[in-house]
């Protein structure tokens, strides 16, 4: 039921007069990938240089709530090009990004990023001042840098995969996938 | 009075050197003669090399190994902005220069490790493609010439003094040219996707 009604969404979309420009004009396609991807080295890049001081990776001597605060703003930009390019890029393509498994995977751990950065956040918060100079963040803190870097790392990876058409609907016979995946048409004939 | 110029200003006379080499390079057609005698190089990194093989036959492991790459990036971008805003005076400004530049540098180094190894794999796979393509060499150019800015004018700059004792529009500039310099490589890498 809510693959047929995702599908139908996408559908609509996809018959907009926008999102045929998008696809359609070589530039505007390729400018907006190459937004999202190069915001990687600002969002993600300053993401990275937080986890990795509350690892005591780098900048051990400096107060990681400090790192974590200045470096917040820049972050928080990049974050939101990546997702103004990123719902462009699915308005251009609302039916293949609909059908792909790996899409999906991609918005299951995006949410599950952003519970995590919230929760990492508030118990930084919770945890200021009693630890600030320390070499290496607390044990919870430092499982939520850790869990931070596997997401975004598999992020990465989900979005990479996207246009790989390994497991594209036609060539799937696995239920399970094709369901996961949300490909209607395959799931209907069988 | 040369040993001393030599001493003095090593970086400068290096960079001279490389531009001097350029410009032979390009004066004496050596690139147009070097260009052709690469393709059976490439070939052998696409058919015959072990990378080339993992790379044509198995799709999933070019594109994790992709991934790396982009994560690397991201990674050397993240340590890149931060000194480098940080030397412009925009972020962490109560932060000293030389913690933030000395901390970044090892993150930026191990980065840059993981960029090439992924990048070579990433090439091998489509090495008689980005052959022909002009992008993929502004890309290696971009790269040297970042690498050579980083390790032999930025970073000895940087370690020679404290940073007050250096002129700040030489601090501007060495941070300027580096975003740049470093967008460039990750601009050009992304477009070869494009070509």
């Amino acid at each position: 039921m809510i693959n047929e009604l995702l599908l139908q969404f996408a559908q609509w979309l996809e018959g907009q007069e926008y999102s045929q420009m998008l696809v359609s004009g070589y530039y505007s396609w390729n400018w907006l990938e190459a937004t999202h991807v190069l915001t990687l080295m600002v969002s993600i890049g300053s993401l990275f240089i937080i986890d990795f001081r509350m690892l005591g990776w780098i900048l051990p001597d400096v107060p990681a709530t400090k790192i974590a605060d200045r470096l917040h703003k820049p972050m928080i930009i990049g974050f939101v090009i990546m997702f103004i390019t990123g719902i462009l890029l699915v308005y251009a393509k609302p039916v293949e990004n609909v059908q792909s498994l790996w899409f999906r995977i991609k918005m299951l751990l995006l949410v599950f990023a952003f519970i995590n950065a919230w929760v990492f956040n508030s118990r930084m918060r919770a945890a200021e001042g009693t630890w600030d100079s320390a070499r290496v963040a607390p044990k919870p803190l430092r499982a939520g840098a850790i869990i931070s870097l596997c997401l975004w790392c598999t992020v990465v990876a989900m979005g990479r995969f996207i246009p790989y058409d390994w497991v594209d609907c036609p060539k799937v016979s696995n239920t399970a996938i094709l369901w996961a995946a949300g490909c209607v048409n395959e799931l209907n004939a069988l | 009075m040369v040993s001393n110029i030599l001493n003095n200003y090593r970086s400068v006379v290096g960079l001279a050197v490389v531009l001097l080499v350029v410009l032979l390079i390009e004066l004496f057609e050596v690139r147009a003669a070097i260009y052709p005698v690469l393709f059976p190089f490439f070939e052998w990194l696409k058919y015959s090399s072990w990378i080339g093989y993992l790379g044509t036959t198995y799709g999933s492991v070019y594109a994790t190994v992709q991934a790396g790459h982009l994560i690397s990036m991201a990674v050397i971008g993240g340590a890149v902005l931060v000194t480098d805003l940080r030397l412009l005076g925009v972020l962490l400004k109560d932060i000293p220069s030389e913690t933030i530049t000395e901390g970044t540098h090892k993150c930026f180094k191990y980065s840059l490790i993981v960029a090439i190894a992924t990048g070579i794999f990433c090439a091998a796979g489509v090495a008689d493609k980005v052959y022909y393509m002009p992008v993929f060499w502004v890309k290696m150019l971009a790269l040297l010439a970042g690498s050579c800015f980083m390790f032999f004018i930025k970073q000895p700059l940087l370690n020679s003094r404290p940073h007050e004792e250096i002129e700040p529009w030489t601090m501007r500039l060495l941070a300027v040219a580096s975003i740049l310099v470093w967008f460039t490589v990750a601009a050009t890498g992304r477009w070869i996707g494009f070509s």
